[in-house]
């Protein structure tokens, strides 16, 4: 009865979704902790180092059995952030899945200690990561095209 | 579902994390969000208050063993998943369910 509340409020049938915050270092990476793993998001700001990392995270995600490895851009200041990122994922054939742009929002509430959501609701980045959650929801309804759960994303 | 978060250190993994965390609950989701970070700070990155996240009770490193698999190691837990969950899971905002898996010691595994 729960669930198909759930699925008439959502479009989506409340599923069960594990989010796995990862230590920084990829070295402890092994199969049992990323086992049953569907995707990874592997987090990048837009400078070498930290695309590098992308670049080490993502062979060793597939090869461990990962379906679905995105990078998503964080901190994106303009449109040479965004290329930079762009270009070094598709040399490296790994799909962008989402933009962050750089929001105040984020390092003031990091500030207060609160949760992004919480201090500004509307914050620019929280509608990015709606758009990642968007994706993922795809990826759970297994890209079942739903024109009554569309999410409004354009891209 | 289940979703890692990886990233270089400072990345804005655990704003995201979080975030991501709670935009999937009010959706109707039922979310875990499990903090693999040795400086946990995904409580915060919830929105839990200070009283929540003073009482927050880590997964204990006896939970989980390292297994020799080949050249690999391995993280296996020594309890049923179910057992883990009910014992360690907190209430974050939301609905979401948090639990802190720090505590696993990786000392001299580089």
């Amino acid at each position: 009865m729960r669930g198909l509340l759930g699925e008439l409020a959502t479009g989506n049938a409340g599923e069960e979704v594990t989010i796995t915050d990862m230590e920084a270092s990829i070295e402890h990476m092994s199969r049992a902790t990323v086992r049953h793993v569907e995707g990874m998001l592997i987090v990048t700001e837009p400078y070498f180092r930290s695309l590098e990392t992308v670049g080490r995270i993502a062979p060793l995600a597939r090869e461990l059995g990962i379906e679905h490895v995105w990078a998503v851009a964080n901190k994106v200041r303009g449109q040479r952030d965004e290329e930079i990122i762009h270009s070094y994922c598709a040399d490296h054939g790994i799909e962008i899945g989402g933009v962050v742009r750089w929001d105040e929002a984020i390092q003031e509430a990091d500030r207060e200690g609160r949760a992004l959501i919480d201090f500004e609701p509307s914050a620019p980045a929280v509608a990015a990561i709606e758009q990642i959650a968007d994706l993922l929801e795809r990826e759970m309804t297994g890209t079942r095209e739903n024109g009554s759960s569309g999410n409004g994303r354009g891209d | 579902m289940k979703i890692a978060v990886a990233g270089k250190g400072g990345s804005g993994k655990t704003t995201i994390s979080a975030t991501l965390s709670r935009v999937l609950a009010r959706r109707g989701h039922r979310v875990t969000a499990v903090d693999g970070d040795p400086n946990p700070n995904l409580g915060v990155a919830l929105g839990m208050s200070r009283e929540q996240l003073e009482a927050l009770v880590r997964i204990p490193k006896e939970i989980m063993e390292v297994k020799e698999e080949g050249e690999r190691r391995n993280l296996v837990l020594t309890r049923p998943v179910e057992e883990i969950t009910a014992e360690y899971a907190t209430a974050a905002p939301d609905g979401v369910n948090l639990m802190v898996m720090t505590g696993v010691d990786h000392a001299g595994a580089g």
